[in-house]
């Protein structure tokens, strides 16, 4: 499991629905991140907009910075 | 307990005619809960010193009544005071004391509220909610009415209430002996380290009263005195205005604020204080003679211990802090106290005055001490049934009041006791008291707004 407040910015993360967002802030409440979507085979008009990502919708951690 | 043909408090419970209060007031569970609503939700209330959060993000948890709140500025550097509560299952969203943050994070679900309050994330929105929920709807509960005055920030639930200016009336000019700085110019005041926070046994309502105006306790305070903790090695302040000048008790009896007052004679120099440190002294020395050429007649007011209706305290002079009495139950007070110095003071006068400050207020306080004990005591021994049927006397002084009090070319506002020969009153306390009682049986604003119905 993911310890989400040790997530740096620039840390690529794969979400449960598919997508891929990468670590923009982190307020380190240890519940959500600011991210930004790399992709996202749910809805590609995500690819590029910034969004508060729910830590159990984290799955893996794909690159670190 | 209610007379026929009266209302319930005043004339009843609390009759300020008759110099005479109900123990009830201070012991009855059913009436404090009647207190929360009808004095704690429409007062104005103090909240914090916006020096406390001076960068965008930078929050501070306080209280209103007995409910937490969340003084913050947001991204915008706004200030902002919200209930903190989730408004999804009312778990407390910031738990710690104070800091910085870009979202209020609850713990239980995981809503996330922005820095300006808005309902920023919801777990599952899409999938649990079908993206239905309407977040727009379900931001923090913000405050009615905020106002920030000099640095310190004041806060009501009430739209109705009148503006804080309004609220404060006349004692305006007392509330600055607190926060203007020690030359006269306006604002100019900090928080001086941190605030401190402890649990007294007894009802708020002891200590407001206590600070609204009782010289008359002086006696248990001897043993500080004897002590010498005073900043200039004798007694527990620097005394020498009572010995010069004219001691007076002032209250405003539509606002229901009140508090002491040293006036000095005209001509007559502020005497000299803070004699322990040469520099502190000299520095006071300098600023006491800038702010009589700053301030002219009104220079020669020295501020004394008051209380801002319903539980905001001020100590303008010596020590210099504003201390809130916040409920927790009938029997139960926390008290925070807030100390202040001027921003642009020499560390060394900082650091002096923070060793005097603790040295006499706080829960280590030797003054504070003596205080306490007496609340903790006097209330302890009134709960009980028999204690309860006889009520307190608050007789001291009734009907000696003076309006339109002048001494020597200054005008002094308010509605003023001088007690330079008398040594003593109760008027304030009264004063305390008949306000307390108007809130307690008036439905609305209107009522209480007394002043506006005036020609
Ligand atoms: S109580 Fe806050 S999210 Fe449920
Ligand atoms: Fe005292």
């Amino acid at each position: 499991m993911i310890n989400v407040r040790t997530l740096e910015p620039g840390t690529r993360v794969a979400l449960t629905d598919g997508s891929t967002v990468e670590i923009v802030s982190n307020p380190k409440d240890g519940i959500w991140v600011f991210a930004r979507y790399l992709s996202s085979p749910r809805d590609t008009s995500l690819v590029g907009t910034e969004e508060m990502v729910f830590a159990q919708d984290m799955v893996e951690i794909q690159t670190t910075p | 307990m209610a007379i026929a043909g009266k209302r319930r408090y005043t004339g009843g419970l609390v009759d300020v005619a008759a110099g005479q209060i109900s123990r009830e007031i201070f012991v009855s569970d059913e009436i404090y809960a009647e207190e929360l609503e009808r004095v704690f939700t429409r007062a104005w209330l103090f909240v914090g010193h916006e020096s406390q959060i001076p960068k965008p993000g930078d929050y501070f948890v306080s209280g209103m009544g007995e409910e937490s709140v969340i003084l913050c500025r947001d991204r915008e550097d706004r200030v902002h005071v919200f209930l903190n509560s989730c408004r999804h299952r009312g778990m407390k969203v910031c738990r710690y004391d104070e800091g910085n943050t870009p979202v209020f994070t609850c713990p239980y679900h995981g809503w996330s509220y922005a820095t300006d309050g808005k309902l920023v994330g919801v777990p599952y929105f899409r999938e649990a909610y079908h993206s239905k929920l309407d977040r727009s709807q379900f931001g923090l509960v913000e405050v009615a009415q905020l106002e920030i005055y000099k640095g310190t920030v004041w806060a009501t639930w009430d739209p109705s209430a009148p503006s804080f200016l309004e609220y404060l009336g006349e004692f305006r000019r007392y509330l600055d002996l607190a926060l203007d700085a020690w030359d006269g110019r306006e604002g100019g005041t900090e928080v001086l380290g941190g605030v401190q926070k402890w649990l007294i046994p007894c009802n708020w309502k002891f200590p407001a009263e206590n600070f609204s105006g009782d010289s008359y306790h002086n006696i248990s305070h001897r043993s500080v005195d004897l002590v010498g903790i005073g900043p200039s090695g004798s007694g527990r302040r620097d005394m020498r205005e009572r010995l010069i000048g004219r001691r007076l008790q002032i209250c405003f009896p539509d606002r229901g604020h009140q508090t002491g007052a040293y006036v000095l004679p005209n001509e007559e120099p502020t005497p000299p204080a803070y004699q322990h440190s040469p520099v502190v002294s000299e520095y006071f020395r300098r600023c006491e003679e800038q702010r009589r050429e700053r301030l002219g007649a009104w220079g020669r007011v020295t501020g004394a211990p008051g209380e801002l209706f319903p539980n905001t305290a001020l100590h303008p002079r010596q020590p210099r802090s504003i201390a809130v009495w916040h409920p927790r139950g009938a029997h139960r007070t926390e008290v925070w106290r807030w100390y202040l110095v001027d921003a642009d003071a020499p560390p060394e006068v900082k650091d002096f005055l923070r060793q005097y400050y603790i040295r006499y207020s706080g829960p280590a306080g030797l003054t504070e001490q003596d205080d306490m004990e007496n609340w903790n005591y006097a209330h302890a021994a009134s709960r009980g049934t028999i204690a309860r049927r006889h009520p307190y006397s608050y007789e001291q002084g009734l009907g000696f009041e003076v309006e339109n009090y002048e001494w020597e070319g200054l005008r002094i506002p308010g509605t003023v006791m001088d007690v330079t020969d008398s040594k003593s009153s109760e008027h304030n306390l009264r004063n305390f008291y008949r306000r307390w009682a108007q809130f307690m049986d008036a439905n609305s604003w209107d009522e209480l707004a007394t002043w506006r119905r005036r020609p």
